[in-house]
């Protein structure tokens, strides 16, 4: 059983962001894709990071989803700094405390959309039964009851996203980190699952991040943090 | 519910024709690996049994015989009474009374020179013995002049079944002479054995050349398997010492010293051909899971994403790889045990035999199996799945998400 020894988060403060720097460097160039980012996302708050393409959204994303290392600046997920974590430390932090949407979505092709949902559930090492009642009431809160039993290649776009949002919220993280969740879907598709995710914000307290451009989804959202060429130009 | 054992199987079989062909190597292997040792095993007990037949499992002589030349230094004192002591330290065991007399051996135009061999077998292996090597006629009795020849000899001599033979033979007299009715033709896989063979009775070799006498004493055991020869090592120096200093008692790899090398060097040879059938289905197997891995680096980066952490990757990826080689190891264990089974009741292998006579294997072979050279073999394939994934595993609980997920194959 995974130790929960980095759950103890401060529920105030889900999330900050301190000074974060990220500098690429492939053949002794170096390319800033962050420079001295600062950040702070409440409990319960429906936040978005907008800008531009190459403006560092998704690189800030994935600093703080602990999926890569910064080159400088402080990761907090309340009371805990990650920026320093081992790898092995880093998983264990996203698997009890975090959640991801990719614009991929990314689910896995040979499980069904159950199976997918209860995907987290089995690397914390749930029991089956308690799997199967989360990862269903998952499905179902998104509308996608009745495609449990589906594979990935069977299902819509729209449905996929709906199905890796069900993946995120049956695991009942600290935050859903969402990249460019609707960047792939059509519009109809695409606010239906806004609407969703606006949905699950409200009625359950569940905190969203996002990274994105999508017009559609910054109209829905609390507050939006714009970047350009890897700093914060504003909050709106 | 799934768990990571379904996830794994299900991903085992997403290039189903590679993993066939996979999972059919290391089958290969594993069937190829049952049914030798099921024929090593054959070869071993078949060539233990015959080495064993034809000198005991144990023998007494005079201590020193291999120096000495004169028939009367080479026969046991007391021969009777050292009989009756070995069959009370061993009443399980057989005895084989011998006297081996040099001769001349005459037809009617040509002469040999050879060993007469005057045995008094058990009647167990008198029987066994007609089975084996008996071509024609009736073996000698102990109240007929008769003797048996090999085929060959036979043919040297220019005699046949029925005709006579004339013997001259050192004597503990000096020097003696019989004649013998050809009464018996023996043939050996080996045929520079048929070609010096010559049996007569006990009572016929002692009337020739000792009477009373005997040069060996052999002690055969209730023992057919190779793999309870230790028993015979271990009841060595307790008989050594039970019949003095006077008399040695060697086993049969001291008597048979090169053939006995020639055994031991069987299951080394297992082993060798073990290795390599499975490191040759190893290869295989990584380049399979390797591949596997290139073309699910995204998913790879996901499943890390999410928080599996390196110990859980190297778990699953080590997992694939022991479904993909156990379920070959299990198409390929059932067909060699179903092989052997069916080869267990006895095969020859005609062509070979007569060079298989020479380092005394039987014409006639019976393959087996234990419970632990299946086990022992299924081990093999665990052992290469691990082994062979070992490294593809590594790769995967190193890859950093982020890069794995922007991974393109």
């Amino acid at each position: 059983m995974p130790s929960r020894n980095l759950v103890e988060v401060k529920v105030n403060a889900v999330l900050q962001v301190k000074n974060l720097t990220k500098i690429y460097k492939v053949d002794s160039v170096e390319t800033p894709a962050l420079r001295g980012v600062n950040l702070e996302v409440g409990q319960g708050e429906f936040a978005a990071l907008a800008g531009p393409s190459g403006s560092g959204k998704t690189t800030l994303l994935n600093l703080i989803g602990g999926l890569d290392h910064p080159t400088s600046g402080q990761v907090w997920l309340g009371q805990q700094r990650i920026d320093g974590l081992s790898k092995a430390q880093l998983a264990n932090l996203r698997l009890w405390n975090l959640g991801f949407v990719f614009q991929a979505y990314n689910l896995i092709p040979v499980l069904s959309a159950l199976e997918n949902a209860a995907f987290v559930l089995e690397l914390r090492g749930e029991s089956p039964a308690e799997r199967q009642a989360k990862a269903r009431a998952a499905l179902e809160t998104l509308g996608m009851g009745e495609f449990a039993d589906r594979r990935p290649n069977q299902l819509s776009g729209g449905q996929q996203q709906r199905v890796a949002v069900a993946r995120a919220l049956a695991a009942k993280p600290k935050i859903i980190l969402a990249d460019e969740p609707t960047a792939n879907l059509d519009s109809k598709t695409g606010i239906a699952l806004i609407e969703h995710m606006r949905a699950l914000n409200r009625e359950q307290g569940m905190t969203f991040l996002f990274s994105s451009h999508d017009p559609r989804l910054l109209e829905h959202v609390d507050r939006v943090v714009y970047l350009e060429d890897g700093r914060v130009q504003g909050v709106v | 519910m799934f768990n990571l054992l379904t996830l794994s199987w299900r991903n085992v079989w997403r290039q189903r024709g590679r993993s066939l062909l996979t999972a059919g190597a290391v089958g290969l292997a594993v069937f190829f690996a049952l049914v030798y040792q099921g024929l090593i095993g054959a070869v071993e007990n078949g060539m233990y049994n015959t080495l064993a037949q034809a000198v005991g499992h144990l023998q007494v002589r005079v201590a020193g015989y291999r120096d000495k030349r004169e028939l009367r230094d080479l026969l046991i004192p007391g021969a009777e009474a050292v009989k009756a002591k070995l069959q009370q330290a061993q009443p399980q065991a057989e005895i084989v009374v011998s006297l081996e007399v040099p001769a001349l051996l005459s037809g009617e135009s040509r002469s040999r020179g050879v060993l007469l061999v005057g045995q008094e077998q058990p009647p167990k292996f008198a029987q066994n013995f007609r089975a084996q090597f008996l071509q024609a006629g009736q073996m000698p009795t102990s109240n007929t002049q008769g003797i048996a020849l090999g085929a060959a000899l036979a043919r040297a001599l220019q005699v046949k079944l029925g005709d006579a033979v004339y013997a001259y033979a050192p004597n503990t007299q000096g020097s003696g002479a019989a004649a013998y009715k050809v009464v018996a033709l023996l043939h050996f896989p080996d045929p520079a054995a048929e070609g010096r063979a010559a049996y007569l009775s006990l009572a016929a070799a002692q009337a020739l050349a000792a009477p009373g006498g005997a040069t060996r004493l052999e002690l055969h055991l209730p023992i057919t398997r190779y793999s309870q020869d230790s028993l015979v090592s271990a009841l060595r120096p307790a008989l050594a010492i039970a019949l003095g200093p006077g008399l040695s008692v060697e086993t049969w790899r001291e008597v048979n010293p090169s053939l006995a090398q020639v055994l031991a060097l069987l299951q080394p040879l297992v082993l060798v051909m073990m290795l390599i059938f499975f490191v040759l289905a190893g290869l295989m197997v990584v380049n399979t899971v390797y591949l596997g891995l290139l073309e699910r680096t995204r998913e790879f980066g996901v499943i890390t994403a999410l928080g599996a952490g390196p110990a859980k990757v190297t778990w699953m990826v080590l997992l694939e790889s022991l479904l993909l080689c156990l379920s070959g190891a299990v198409g390929g264990g059932l067909l060699g045990v179903g092989l052997v089974t069916i080869l267990s009741k006895g095969f020859t292998y005609p062509g070979l035999d007569k060079i298989g006579g020479t380092f005394g294997i039987p014409q006639v072979l019976y393959p087996s199996l234990s419970v632990w050279a299946v086990l022992g073999t299924l081990l093999f394939a665990v052992l290469t799945g691990l082994l062979a994934a070992w490294w593809p595993a590594r790769v995967a609980a190193q890859m950093e998400p982020v890069e794995a997920m922007r991974f393109n194959a």
